[in-house]
């Protein structure tokens, strides 16, 4: 982890950072646990004090590599809103689930960023990590509620961003989405004390 | 480079020289300069001047500036030496000016050597600047040296440094060389000690050849001696070949000779024989002619005899001719009799049906009669003798028939009208007994009521005990009361009043329980109407979730239009595209596939592949061709296997039908000549043939006997051999 920490100072990169590692790992997380893709093209992997699953498809880890480089960029400018993981089905395009995972900035601590003359947060990093696996224990733990995904599915991610964002390249405008009779499920939030992550799924009630 | 080298060193040098001799000068100077340190401002001055000005000058040339001004110093000291003592006498003098004023010649003097000193001081400045002037011009010359001279030194160092990267360079390659050296002499010996190995054996080899040309040399000696040797008795048989031929010419000579003799002979004979065969040809035409006179003959002779017997064959003539119309008279009497014949058979026909009809009519009769006969046994036996009193009494028994009919109607009437009658009497009867339910019901609900009365009547009339009770109580404090309010029997009549309230309290409260039960079902009902009224209304609340629901999405929708503007951005080359175009990749695939199949289901399977249907064809081509060769082989090599049995064991055996076997012995006298085998499931057994018959011995001794086949078949082909041989012989 290449935070820049001394004495519990987190700087606004180094949260972007570990915002956009929490994504990655949940997004994996939601992935395998929704079984959108074989069980055993994913690796386990020790973060957070627990066992996550990362995919080893190239095409999946290019995506995402690709996301969460411009997500970091776009995180640390204040431009997104939220990013939303939607899980559609392929045959006819509909929208199963969606995982919004909202960003909220912080002023971090005030004190300790004017004496340091940029933005700063003094929260402890293991507290952070502490709260991110809870969250994560939680995503493990929808499964026992949503329900079940018998068709051919596909994911994509869309970023909530601000008017003004610009579009780079590769990247396109997208329509949002809306889920009918949509149950909601907020899950629980953690915070770098410079930016608040919560995290909502929302599924189509089962008639 | 160097050259320029060597100047700066010859200049350093000279420096070097020069500062040498001014450290010499500097020694002796020291103690002077001792003294004027010591001495006041005016050397001091100029000192300082000198000092401040070597000051602003460069480091480097401090010491040079320094020598300067002590070289300076050194002429000024030569030139003030003997100032120097005047002058400290004259500031010993100042020092005591004011005790003895100067004498105008001192004065006098005083000033021009004033005059002098201050020209000598201006001419020695004009000097100094002059040097200073020259070192400045000097330095920069020198520093201008410098430069090049560092510029030339960083050259020398860089083509140093290429030079000693080039001596690597030219050291590696020398190095590889020296190993490409080394191993091409490696190479050389190794290939020199292999062309050395080479050439031994090639050595050996030739020695070897050489023995071997020796060898074959001796052995073609020996083998062209024998050779010779040869050749001589080839020749010596020559020689002999050729006398033989010649005497073989000579005998081939008299052979032609003689064979043109037997051609001559032979023409004669042929000729003798045709005319042998005309002589017979004609010989067997007169034959023939005489056969047909003898004929003849014979003819000629009958036709005499029939003259002869004339008159004989006149009478029998007429004989014959009384026969023939004795004949044709029968044969139209046997006409007439054809036709009666005819006409009687048709009457015959006709006849047979009536016949048929009068056998009916005679069974019918017969049948008939015994009926009668059986009426008349019956009419017997009722006592009745005559037609009429049978008719009279059937009459008799026909009315009573239609009375008894008629009461027999009546009576069904009669019946079917009660039957009508239990029929209503049913009806009424259920209907009785439904009032009777009816009235069971009402009486058990009356008892009921009566039950529930009378435990209404005993609670009342509880109650009115207990109000009774209640009276006589309040009577009895009335009592009391009025009797007086002694205190000694107040307590008691306390404590019975007590009781009595509590006696009371009591039966009101049974009487709460005996109400109970009716306000328990009161309750139940009440609680089931809440309970479907709050089922109702968690209907109602289920439909306004619903509703709320909708309403939320729709403002969630709406919220999100209006409330913060956001762009929503995702990659271009997200999964689900590409999940979705590989899907409709599929699919046009698949849709391809199947407008390919269909077509070719319509052009038909057979010319879908006709590059198969070739190979197939071919393949069957061979197929078939290889089966006829294998039926050629077969054929060929079974003629070749019967041939070699045929030859070999001198039997001929034929297959005729199924496990039947036909033998024919080579030295049969013909073919009729053949014995037959069947193959039995324990061994093959003989049938009997014309042929066997004839064989009995041999069939005697070698089956029943011996029981062996094979050694009857060659006993059979021996003593066949022996006969043909004997027959042989004997022709």
């Amino acid at each position: 982890m290449s935070l820049q920490q001394t004495k519990n100072c987190i700087t606004l990169r180094g949260s972007a950072q570990i915002i956009c590692e929490y994504l990655k790992f949940s997004i994996n997380s939601v992935l395998f646990q929704r079984g959108l893709y074989p069980p055993e093209t994913f690796k386990a992997e020790n973060q957070y004090g627990i066992t996550l699953l990362l995919s080893e498809d190239p095409q999946i880890k290019s995506f995402l590599t690709n996301l969460l480089t411009q997500s970091e960029e776009w995180i640390l400018d204040k431009k997104v809103k939220k990013l939303s993981l939607i899980i559609l089905n392929v045959a006819n395009k509909e929208v199963l689930e969606c995982w919004d995972f909202n960003i909220q900035y912080e002023d971090g601590d005030t004190a300790l960023s004017k004496e340091k003359n940029e933005m700063v947060g003094s929260k402890d990093l293991k507290k952070i990590q502490q709260e991110i696996r809870d969250v994560m224990l939680q995503v493990a733990a929808t499964i026992s509620y949503l329900p079940l995904l018998d068709c051919r599915c596909s994911f994509d991610v869309l970023v909530h961003a601000k008017t003004d964002c610009d579009i780079p390249e590769k990247w396109a405008e997208a329509q949002p989405v809306a889920i009918a009779n949509a149950q909601n499920v907020q899950l629980k939030s953690f915070s770098t004390s410079l930016h608040k992550m919560e995290t909502v799924v929302s599924y189509k009630l089962a008639d | 480079m160097i050259n320029r080298e060597y100047k700066l060193n010859v200049s350093q040098y000279k420096k070097m020289a020069k500062e040498s001799d001014m450290s010499l000068y500097s020694d002796v100077l020291e103690p002077f300069r001792r003294v004027i340190n010591t001495e006041p401002p005016k050397d001091k001055l100029s000192a300082s001047t000198n000092l401040n000005f070597s000051d602003s000058t460069q480091s480097i040339k401090e010491g040079l500036s320094n020598l300067l001004t002590f070289g300076k110093r050194k002429s000024s000291i030569g030139s003030v030496d003997d100032v120097t003592p005047d002058k400290r006498l004259r500031r010993d003098s100042s020092g005591n000016g004011t005790t003895a004023p100067p004498s105008p010649w001192e004065t006098k003097r005083l000033k021009i050597d004033l005059i002098a000193a201050k020209a000598q001081i201006t001419k020695l400045e004009s000097r100094v600047n002059h040097q200073h002037t020259i070192r400045k011009e000097m330095q920069i010359l020198f520093e201008e040296e410098k430069a090049s001279l560092i510029e030339q030194h960083k050259r020398d160092e860089r083509a140093v440094s290429d030079m000693e990267d080039r001596l690597q360079l030219i050291r590696r390659r020398e190095q590889e060389l020296k190993d490409e050296f080394n191993t091409a002499a490696k190479e050389h010996k190794d290939l020199k000690a292999n062309w050395d190995k080479e050439k031994t054996d090639l050595h050996k080899q030739i020695a070897d050849l050489k023995d071997k040309l020796l060898e074959a040399n001796v052995s073609n000696k020996d083998q062209i001696s024998e050779m010779k040797k040869d050749m001589d008795e080839l020749l010596q048989a020559l020689e002999g070949a050729q006398s033989e031929v010649e005497m073989l010419k000579k005998e081939l000579v008299k052979q032609t000779s003689r064979a043109e003799q037997c051609t001559q002979l032979k023409n004669q004979l042929e000729k003798q024989n045709f005319e042998f065969q005309q002589v017979t040809s004609k010989l067997k035409e007169l034959e023939y002619e005489r056969d047909s006179y003898k004929d003849w003959q014979t003819q000629s002779k009958t036709a005499q005899k029939r003259l002869c017997n004339m008159a004989e064959l006149e009478k029998e003539v007429t004989r014959l001719r009384a026969n023939e119309r004795s004949l044709r008279d029968a044969i139209c009497n046997k006409l007439l009799l054809e036709e009666q014949v005819h006409q009687l058979t048709s009457r015959v026909e006709a006849l047979q049906p009536v016949q048929l009809e009068l056998h009916e009519a005679k069974v019918k009769l017969s049948s008939v009669e015994s009926q009668l006969e059986s009426w008349m046994s019956a009419a017997r036996a009722h006592g009745v003798e005559s037609a009429g009193a049978l008719r009279d009494a059937l009459e008799s028994a026909l009315g009573a028939q239609i009375t008894a009919t008629a009461d027999s109607t009546q009576a069904q009437s009669a019946l079917a009208h009660l039957t009508e009658e239990v029929a209503t009497l049913k009806y009424e009867r259920d209907k009785a007994t439904g009032k009777l339910n009816d009235l069971t019901t009402v009486r058990k609900n009356q008892e009921s009521l009566i039950h529930r009365l009378q435990k209404r009547l005993l609670l009342v009339t509880r109650e009115r005990d207990s109000y009774r009770q209640q009276l006589d109580c309040y009577e009895k404090e009335l009592t009391v009361t009025l009797c007086g309010e002694e205190g000694a029997g107040s307590v008691a009549l306390l404590s019975a009043r007590v009781q009595q309230l509590e006696k009371s309290l009591q039966g009101y409260r049974d009487l709460i329980a005996a109400h109970d039960p009716h306000a328990h079902s009161k309750a139940l009902e009440s609680l089931r109407n809440e309970v479907t009224r709050w089922r109702e209304e968690a209907e109602g609340a289920r439909r306004d979730v619903t509703k709320l629901r909708t309403q939320r999405d729709l403002l969630t929708a709406s919220l999100e239009r209006i409330g913060p503007q956001t762009k929503v951005l995702h990659l271009t080359n997200n999964p689900a595209a590409e999940a979705q175009k590989q899907i409709s990749k599929e699919l046009e695939a698949a849709q391809e596939e199947i407008k390919k199949l269909k077509v070719a289901l319509r052009e038909g399977g057979a010319q879908a592949d006709p590059e198969e249907l070739q190979q197939m064809r071919q393949q069957l081509e061979n197929s078939r061709i290889k089966l006829k060769r294998m039926k050629e082989e077969f054929t060929s090599s079974a003629q070749e296997y019967r041939d070699v049995c045929y030859m070999l064991l001198g039997y001929k055996i034929d297959r005729t039908g199924h496990k039947n076997y036909r033998i024919s012995n080579m030295y049969a006298e013909s073919s009729e000549e053949y014995l037959t085998f069947t193959l039995c499931d324990d061994g093959i057994e003989m049938v009997h043939t014309d042929y066997s018959e004839t064989l009995g011995d041999l069939l005697d001794l070698h089956l029943h006997q011996h029981q062996s086949i094979p050694l009857f078949l060659s006993a059979l082909t021996m003593e066949l051999f022996t006969k043909t041989t004997i027959q042989h012989a004997i022709e």
